[in-house]
């Protein structure tokens, strides 16, 4: 017997993720928690996609949450790219030591 | 040969193609053939034309080339028009500019200073001679504009030729200004034309003249009188003319003394309708002919190059055609022109044989003693000479006669005639002076002739028509230009112009030769002042610089920085400030950014929400 959920009970969760994810993309600088939070950021999306999928009862939803999935591995291994880059120039994981492209 | 008739402006213009794309690199003998020989082809084609029309009887022939442009009612046709004064013009500037072309073969064979120096001379005149028979050809104001700035250029390019003496290149951008000054008034005058008339065709135009009010008539006459006297070298835009000598001697001849700056006396006499509705202007004018006659005459006495006294006779034989045109002796004018064309053609052509065998020597006091080292060019010099001062039975003496003799039944009363018998009478003694002072006496300088027959054979053939060229007019003319008055020469006016002229020569030899001591007069104050302001044209140099060349130098050397410029320099100047302004945000930090796209998400989606 599942436990019926309210589809506003989740999507509050989702977006309280959400937002943690957005506050430690604004705050931190270590680079790794940086996308640490993207990804939270990703799954809060990927979870109200869930919850509107079983509220309409479509699977659209999940489909949905598999290409995020796949969007966030695909942005993971460009983003460690990045990340080892990062730290073989600039000798640290600070992302505000990169920031000489400014105008 | 009269559907051929656009030949004749088009075989100059495929000589100057053929010499322009070449670039100097044809050997000079081909460059020759094609320079001369494309003028000299346009002058049979023209002869054949001409002789065909005269038989026609018609009263004018006109060929429709192509139409320009067709907006609305506005559809000019690119039209060669032929009646007998195009025709006269025609033939004045194919045939005169022949045998100037020939003799430019040889007077420029080794005379320019670059190895391509010869290509670009025949390139030039050839598309001189093409602007100047559109000119005259056209049937339409605006292809007429189109000829008469093509001629302005033209000149300019020749006045510069030797462009490698900085004072040559002044002197061509003086008469290119000066006679942008008229040419703007003669802009004006054919817009107003337009407006008024809704026509540029000028037999369309002219048709149609009779419905301007008298006022209108009178400022359009003064405009296009305005632009004549630009071109014509007349009083007050005469300046640039004497300059324009800095070119070389066969361009003196075409342009500067045979076509070019009798246009303005063509533009007048084609456009006899509006001057028949504005006596005002045609009075206008006589008085700028007189004016004009005046002042070169004395000017020319005065002065001691070759070429400048020439130049001024030149300005005040103008001057005649100006004063023959203002008095109603329309036809006399064009003859007069035409007549002049022959004798200051061979006048120059000769002066330039005399220049060349002296080594570019053109003050006469420094020759003398010419006319037995030199027999051709005295010979020439003298036959033109007694045509300049119209001798009787010269072809000089026929055209200003018939002018004199129409200035005295104007209704004015004989005031032009007087003041054109004492401007004769000074013709005779400045032209005295440059025979006596350069080809008599003793010999000063080493001379050397050098001319062959590509040379002398225009000034022979320029020679006869200098003598015969005044009988055309009881055959030929006559038919063409309409009747010019033959006043029996019984007539006391007549006496007196045929009198003054010989009293003139036998004065002017006594005085110059030495034979007749006029020193003290000459050496007095009053006499001296009045000879360094003859000499100085006038004086007319010295105001206009004054009074345009040297405010003008003022004003730019204040306003190097250039005030109008400032506009813009504000404008750059804002922008880049709004730039910086815009660069700040751009930190390089990746968490500012991210910040930025979170509040501005944020303010869109509280501004949706809140509609």
């Amino acid at each position: 017997m599942a436990i019926e959920v309210p589809v506003e009970q989740v999507l509050m969760v989702a977006a309280g993720l959400f937002l943690l994810g957005l506050l430690g993309v604004l705050v931190r600088r270590n680079i790794i928690f940086l996308l640490m939070s993207l990804e939270v950021m990703m799954n809060s999306a990927g979870l109200a996609f869930i919850a509107a999928g079983a509220k309409w009862g479509a699977p659209d939803g999940q489909i949905m949450f598999m290409l995020i999935l796949a969007l966030a591995a695909a942005e993971v291994a460009v983003a460690l790219g990045l990340v080892l880059q990062i730290s073989r120039r600039f000798d640290t994981l600070d992302v505000d030591a990169a920031s000489e492209l400014n105008g | 040969m009269l559907e051929y008739l656009w030949l004749v402006p088009a075989l100059p213009l495929a000589g100057f193609f053929a010499l322009f794309v070449t670039e100097g690199r044809l050997p000079d003998k081909i460059v020759a053939v094609i320079g001369a020989g494309s003028v000299g082809l346009a002058a049979l084609v023209a002869l054949g034309a001409g002789m065909e029309f005269v038989e026609s009887g018609e009263a004018s022939y006109a060929q429709v080339l192509w139409t320009w442009m067709a907006v609305g009612t506005f559809t000019p046709s690119i039209t060669l028009y032929l009646d007998p004064l195009s025709l006269v013009m025609t033939g004045v500037i194919t045939g005169v500019g022949f045998l100037i072309h020939l003799y430019a073969t040889g007077y420029m064979w080794k005379d320019h200073e670059e190895p391509e120096g010869l290509s670009r001379f025949f390139a030039y005149m050839n598309l001189f001679v093409f602007a100047m028979l559109m000119l005259v050809l056209g049937d339409n104001l605006l292809v007429l504009f189109l000829g008469w700035e093509g001629v302005g250029l033209c000149s300019y390019l020749l006045i510069g030729f030797y462009h490698r003496d900085p004072e040559n290149g002044y002197a061509a951008r003086k008469a290119f200004v000066v006679t942008r000054v008229g040419d703007t008034l003669m802009a004006i005058g054919l817009f107003l034309l337009f407006r008024e008339l809704g026509s540029l065709d000028i037999q369309t135009a002219l048709g149609d003249a009779g419905g301007l009010d008298a006022g209108m008539a009178t400022a359009i006459g003064l405009l296009l009188l305005g632009g004549a006297v630009g071109k014509s070298a007349q009083v007050p835009l005469q300046t640039w003319l004497p300059d324009a000598m800095a070119g070389p001697t066969p361009v003196s001849a075409l342009i500067h003394a045979a076509t070019m700056v009798t246009a303005g006396v063509y533009l007048i006499a084609r456009m006899k309708g509006i001057y028949d509705l504005a006596p005002i202007a045609q009075l206008a004018v006589a008085i700028v002919g007189l004016v004009t006659l005046f002042i070169s005459s004395f000017t020319a006495l005065t002065q001691t190059d070759i070429k400048r006294i020439l130049a001024y006779s030149t300005m005040s034989q103008i001057g005649y055609m100006f004063m023959a045109l203002g008095v109603g002796a329309w036809s006399a004018g064009i003859f007069h022109l035409m007549t002049h064309a022959f004798f200051k053609a061979l006048l120059f052509l000769a002066s330039g044989s005399v220049i060349l065998a002296l080594h570019h020597e053109q003050d006469i006091t420094k020759m003398g003693g010419l006319w037995r080292k030199l027999p051709v060019p005295f010979a020439s010099m003298l036959i033109g000479s007694i045509a300049l001062v119209a001798v009787p039975l010269t072809s000089g003496f026929y055209s200003k006669d018939a002018i004199l003799l129409t200035a005295w039944e104007h209704d004015t009363g004989p005031w032009f005639w007087a003041g054109g018998v004492l401007a004769a009478l000074m013709t005779a003694l400045y032209t005295t002076r440059m025979m006596v002072v350069a080809f008599l006496g003793e010999t000063k300088t080493e001379s050397h002739d050098a001319s062959r027959i590509n040379m002398w054979g225009p000034l022979v053939v320029l020679a006869m028509l200098s003598i015969g060229g005044g009988w055309l007019t009881f055959s030929v003319l006559d038919d063409l230009l309409g009747a010019i008055d033959h006043i029996p020469h019984t007539h006391p006016a007549a006496l007196v112009t045929v009198v003054l002229p010989l009293l003139g020569i036998l004065l002017g030899y006594f005085v110059f030769s030495g034979r007749m001591n006029v020193n003290s007069l000459v050496e007095s104050s009053l006499g001296g002042a009045l000879r360094r302001f003859w000499q100085s044209g006038w004086a007319f140099d010295w105001v206009y610089d004054r009074a345009f060349v040297k405010p003008f130098l003022w004003v730019a050397r204040v306003n190097k920085g250039d005030v109008v410029d400032l506009l813009f320099r504000i404008t750059a100047a804002v922008t880049r400030g709004l730039h910086h302004i815009g660069a700040l945000t751009q930190t390089g930090r990746l968490r500012w950014y991210a910040a930025n796209m979170a509040i501005g998400l944020i303010v869109v989606v509280l501004i949706v929400a809140s509609v």
